[in-house]
């Protein structure tokens, strides 16, 4: 056994003694929000609190709750959801014990949409599990957090601890240390292989959709799998409002639309939802030239409770990124015609379609079933077919899981099954050649046991063991995970974790500061599983019931991880990445302040060491960022709403370009070195992979919005001003030999980026 | 595979550099430098040729004249390595020495070595080791075994109609070769891939993926060579790879001692296609100098044959011209007496650049002026007086 898991071990010991001796002098109060008696219909996104106090919590997607700690005493609940009346209950909380409470919500005959001018940024954790290194944040968190060019929640999650961004042009989510393609990305649950925008500027979700999310990162519970860094669950906002009700948001990016309500006195739920960015169209309004990009967003999202107890859910999504430039038709700038250019077409997007079934059997037992599919593909076609590449991953998935909520014991036994067809095609259909086409169609399976166990009030653990197998890499394993959550005081909370992660799916992204896309290769007999062992213990203190201080200290090994080879023989299988083993450590620290009124935000700084091994030579990946501090801060001033984001952080690995190589040409038809080709190839040579750093990273982010009552809709113009002072941010160096005095250049990140939009809600 | 990755990430790259900016330009020290050679051992080459030069490193300013092939390092903005002692050893462990091309020590040629070995005397799949020492003392080798197959001596020519045609290669497999070298000469860049296959089929309306404007490969009224080669792994692994810009990963080369390539190719397909198009536009056809004897005996460009190489994608733009020129050659004027023309034409006029060969990249002339009926009618920017081209009919 490993030092670091001893230590592990010994960490989860001592937290059970502490939670032993503390002493119980609290109690909680858990329940379920419904908004109709014979259906059950779960009230999400419910505002719990307690009268007199902060303290607040928001409902599930099964309509479930919790407040701890309590003291003892009498205590009014009150219960808030838009377009129902709100209810008020009072509960007698005793120490040591959780108070049951389920709520039946009725019809309100306010229709507006909620001002979002005190939304929370944080809601609490509505399950009695220990749910260490997780996060969750409201829908409603998004204004006033500023922006760039457009509201994004994933944005959001950047500026969370654990979380880094390699750049401004580079958002896949680095967590922990782990690569952007180590983050299972779920909608609804069920998965999404690359939700991004240009090229990860802007997340396909919709602000408008998001009901909320939730990030792990680490140590998950034994329901997740596949994905060896992180999980961000994003479910799709749900009107509860009867009627028809409409946002509208145009930005400088582009414009949204999102219809929704309920029905059948609020059994079901649904909205629609798009996007579309408008610069292209723009551009041909106003000028002869052309700007050949755009990219388009649909979602839908139903749900609907029938009697008995059963809830079905569905959601849908379509998003596609395309460019498509005919060169040919570019704005003449010289004598020579252009005429004679060629087209690039390419398109890249996600479709995404699942249904799930779930059904009460009393307050105790809960079934749920899932089946989606879901796709991420791209196509390049450049010159009419001349080269074309497509990359494409399918997947039909089948889960469920039985759930059982006992006093004690809270077992859970589900599975996942998984066909999936991946594509990776090149060549030229104009000169029939195939450069690489390579077909996968791996089926994988997992099995998956977890039990929360309140060992004492204020002593839970969390137990699993997750199998899974995979047929193109005739692959089994089981790997065990655990946690606990110790109420150590009725203000302090310890966290311990630990658990083994496996990953079937890579991308060929590679490690470069730039990363569009991923392109999925699956493990099969050429390509390992990788795998990585998480270890994860905290310590999380609430301050006066609206303030909270959270600090997680992480070691994450991997066993194995692949990294993209930059050299790989198109004519070769088995070449595509090179493993490696790794070793990600740090601890993240977490300050949130979220009174009912006043300033609201949080402070989040993350240090982290991330290295990589591979043949005895030790190197950092390019996303590892040492010092990362995030301030957020949102206060009401006067009637206008103001945001502001602050970060800093270290600067990451880059390697130096020490010189260039000509690569010269030989004419076979002549036998000679050197055509006299127009243009001459230098390849760069660098120093030692990732041997020096950039500078430190600052910028500051301001937004000022402000609602407006028009006619029964609720206008929010806002401003954006990102990068407010201009800061100078390294992007990348470029670094020139052609002269005798060689020079190297620094490009910038974002430069200082105004925006502005208006959002109208009815 | 994940080199054609790359491709995916130019639009985007494109994309954040246009949105960044440029914050900071500062001098560095030079960098270390290094020796960089580019070798082949050619089945169908009279000699074998080797370049040796330095790695770019900041010290020196390399510089770029008239591309001469003499000189394809000093012309072509390399830093020839003179006077460098390098060596073959065949498989029969005869020891060769090369010969530099810079005769009585000037500048031309320097860097470029050779072995007068004919390429029929290659012997197949046996090891040939190249040695290097430079005059420092610098010591650099390599090894290559030259693919099985027999080599194209003679080009098969034929004409080539774009608008039709498209040419469908064959050929057999070659013992001990890597991969298969498909190269298309262009006047605006050549178009070269690899491929594992043994045909390959090039349309006439096929586009150069290599150039970032994908302009058609085929150009009306140029001359064109098709090559198809069997390759070593060593010419393999360094022109099919390409070094990261940002961390210089990604190169595979197998030279000790520097960088580079040594590798072998045997020449299996040689074609020379004449490229044509209908000429169905006023602007296209075959167009004659008319005019007084005064007027025409000073022009250097006596006849042209015209095509509209692609049609305007707008109404604003011109169509693309391309062609030939029929040039006098004197004593005085030596060039190509049959020379590439580039163009365009818009609402009747013309503009044409005279190539001094067939590449795009080297101008000798250019020509303004307009269509008038079947008459083009305008002056050169070197030439003196109006010059005039009736179409013949």
């Amino acid at each position: 056994m490993s030092a670091r898991r001893q230590l592990a071990i010994a960490a989860i010991l001592v937290a059970i003694v502490s939670a032993r001796l503390a002493a119980q002098d609290t109690g909680a109060i858990a329940g379920r929000v419904v908004l109709r008696a014979d259906t059950a219909a779960p009230a999400r996104g419910a505002v719990v609190s307690i009268a007199g106090t902060a303290l607040a919590d928001t409902t599930n997607a099964d309509g479930r709750f919790l407040l701890a700690p309590l003291g003892s005493g009498q205590r009014t609940l009150r219960v808030r959801l838009p377009g129902w009346r709100t209810a008020e209950r009072i509960v007698l909380v005793r120490a040591g014990d959780t108070a049951r409470v389920d709520v039946v919500l009725r019809p309100d005959v306010q229709l507006l949409e909620t001002v979002r001018t005190n939304a929370r940024f944080f809601a609490d954790s509505v399950t009695d599990a220990p749910a260490l290194s997780t996060l969750s944040l409201d829908a409603a968190a998004i204004a006033g957090v500023p922006a760039v060019g457009e509201p994004d929640v994933v944005r959001l999650v950047q500026l969370l601890p654990g979380v880094v961004s390699r750049n401004d042009f580079n958002t896949g989510l680095i967590v922990r240390g782990g690569e952007a393609d180590q983050n299972l990305v779920l909608l609804d649950g069920f998965p999404l292989y690359n939700p991004f925008h240009l090229g990860g500027l802007f997340s396909t979700f919709m602000d408008a959709t998001v009901g909320g999310l939730e990030l792990l990162t680490g140590a998950f519970p034994a329901r997740y799998g596949d994905r060896l860094s992180s999980v961000l669950a994003v479910r799709s906002a749900e009107e509860h409002r009867p009627g028809l009700h409409t946002t509208a948001d145009l930005s400088a990016l582009g414009a949204t639309a999102r219809f929704a309500g309920a029905f059948d006195d609020g059994a079901g739920t649904w909205s629609v939802a798009g996007r579309r960015t408008y610069a292209d169209a723009a551009q041909r309004i106003f000028t002869n030239d052309v700007f050949p990009y755009h990219f388009h967003d649909l979602q839908a999202h139903a749900t609907y409770a029938l009697r008995g107890g059963v809830r079905l859910a569905l959601t849908a999504y379509e998003g596609r990124d395309v460019l498509d430039a005919d060169l040919a038709a570019f704005q003449s700038d010289s004598v020579f015609s252009k005429s004679s250019r060629g087209r690039w077409k390419f398109d890249w997007g996600n479709q995404l379609l699942g249904v799930a079934a779930t059904k009460d059997f009393g307050d105790r037992v809960t079934l749920e079933q899932r089946l989606s599919t879901t796709a991420f593909s791209t196509n390049l076609n450049l010159g009419d077919g001349a080269f074309a590449q497509r990359s494409e991953v399918r997947e039909l998935r089948a889960s469920g899981s039985l759930r059982l909520r006992g006093d004690v014991h809270e077992p859970s036994l589900g599975y996942e099954l998984a066909a999936q067809r991946l594509r990776y095609a090149s060549g030229s259909s104009a000169t029939q050649t195939t450069d690489v086409d390579l077909v996968q169609r791996p089926v994988s399976a997992a099995l998956w046991l977890d039990d929360v166990w309140h060992l004492t009030p204020r002593l839970t653990v969390e137990g699993g063991l997750r199998g899974e197998t995979q047929s193109a890499r005739h692959w089994a394993a089981l790997s065990p995970r655990a946690s606990l959550r110790v109420e150590a005081t009725p203000l302090l909370a310890l966290t311990a974790g630990v658990g083994r992660i496996t990953q079937t799916m890579h991308s060929l992204a590679g490690d470069g500061a730039l990363r569009y896309f991923d392109i999925w290769l699956a493990s099969d007999s050429f390509v390992p599983v990788a795998t990585a062992w998480h270890y994860v213990a905290g310590a999380e203190r609430r301050v006066r019931n609206a303030g909270l201080v959270r600090v997680e200290g992480y070691v994450k090994h991997y066993d194995r991880v692949l990294e993209a080879n930059l050299s790989d023989d198109p004519q070769r299988r088995g070449d595509e990445f090179l493993p490696a083993s790794g070793l990600s450590y740090g601890a993240d620290l977490l300050a949130r302040w979220q009174p009912d009124s006043g300033v609201s935000g949080w402070v989040a700084y993350s240090y982290g060491v991330s290295e990589r091994t591979r043949d005895g030579t030790t190197w950092s990946p390019g996303s590892d960022r040492r010092h990362d501090l995030e301030v957020v801060a949102r206060w009401q001033l006067a009637k206008y709403r103001v945001g502001a984001r602050f970060g800093f952080a270290t600067g990451t690995p880059y390697t130096p370009i020490v010189g260039g190589v000509t690569r010269r040409a030989y004419d076979p038809s002549t036998d000679r070195w050197g055509t006299g080709d127009p243009e001459i190839v230098i390849e760069s040579l660098g120093a030692s992979y990732n041997s020096a750093r950039f500078p430190p990273n600052h910028r500051l982010d301001l937004d000022v919005s402000r609602d407006f009552l028009v006619r029964g809709a609720t206008v929010t113009p806002y401003l954006g001003l990102a990068n407010a002072y201009n800061a100078h941010n390294v992007f990348v160096y470029l670094y020139s030999y052609s002269t005798d005095l060689p020079t190297r250049r620094a490009i910038s990140q974002f430069p200082i980026l105004p925006s502005a939009g208006v959002r109208v809600a009815f | 595979m994940r080199s054609s990755v790359a491709r995916l990430l130019v639009v985007g790259a494109g994309l954040a550099f246009a949105a960044a900016c440029e914050i900071e330009k500062a001098a560095i020290p030079p960098g270390p430098k290094f020796l960089a050679l580019h070798g082949v051992l050619s089945a169908s080459a009279p000699t074998q040729a080797i370049l040796l030069e330095r790695t770019r490193n900041g010290s020196l300013r390399p510089v770029a004249p008239s591309f001469e092939l003499e000189s394809p390092l000093g012309s072509d903005s390399g830093i020839a390595e003179s006077g460098a002692t390098i060596s073959l050893v065949t498989p029969a462990g005869e020891r060769l020495f090369a010969i530099e091309d810079n005769i009585g020590g000037g500048p031309r040629g320097e860097g470029v070595y050779r072995f007068y070995l004919p390429g029929a005397s290659l012997e197949r799949n046996l090891p040939y080791r190249l040695e290097v020492r430079t005059r420092d003392g610098e010591v650099l080798s390599a090894e290559t075994s030259v693919p099985g197959g027999a080599p194209a001596l003679v080009a098969d020519s034929m004409g080539f109609d774009r608008s039709t045609d498209a040419l469908v290669i064959t050929w057999p497999r070659s013992p001990g070769a890597r991969s298969y070298f498909v190269r298309v000469e262009s006047p605006l860049g050549p178009r070269a891939f690899f491929t594992s296959d043994t045909t390959v089929r090039l349309p006439g309306d096929l586009r150069n993926v290599d150039l970032d404007e994908l302009p058609h490969l085929f150009i009306p009224g140029f001359p064109q060579a098709i090559t198809v080669s069997a390759v070593d792994s060593n010419y393999y692994d360094w022109f099919r790879t390409h070094a990261d810009p940002l961390s210089g990963r990604g190169l595979v080369d197998r030279v000790e001692g520097g960088l580079g390539v040594f590798g072998s190719i045997v020449r299996l397909r040689l074609y020379d296609l004449d490229v044509t198009a209908p000429q169905p536009e006023p602007i296209a056809g075959t167009f004659d100098l008319v005019g007084p004897p005064e007027d025409t005996e000073i022009q250097r460009y006596t006849r042209l044959d015209l095509y509209v190489e692609s049609h305007a994608a707008r109404s604003d733009q011109p169509d693309a011209l391309s062609g030939r020129a029929v040039r006098r050659v004197t004593f005085f004027d030596p060039g190509c007496p049959l020379c590439g023309v580039l163009g365009s034409v818009h609402d009747g006029k013309v503009e044409l650049q005279f190539l001094s060969g067939w590449s795009a990249s080297d101008t000798a002339d250019t020509f303004t002026g307009e269509l008038r009926g079947d008459t083009i009618v305008g002056n050169f920017q070197i030439a003196r007086g109006v010059a005039h081209f009736l179409k013949r009919r």
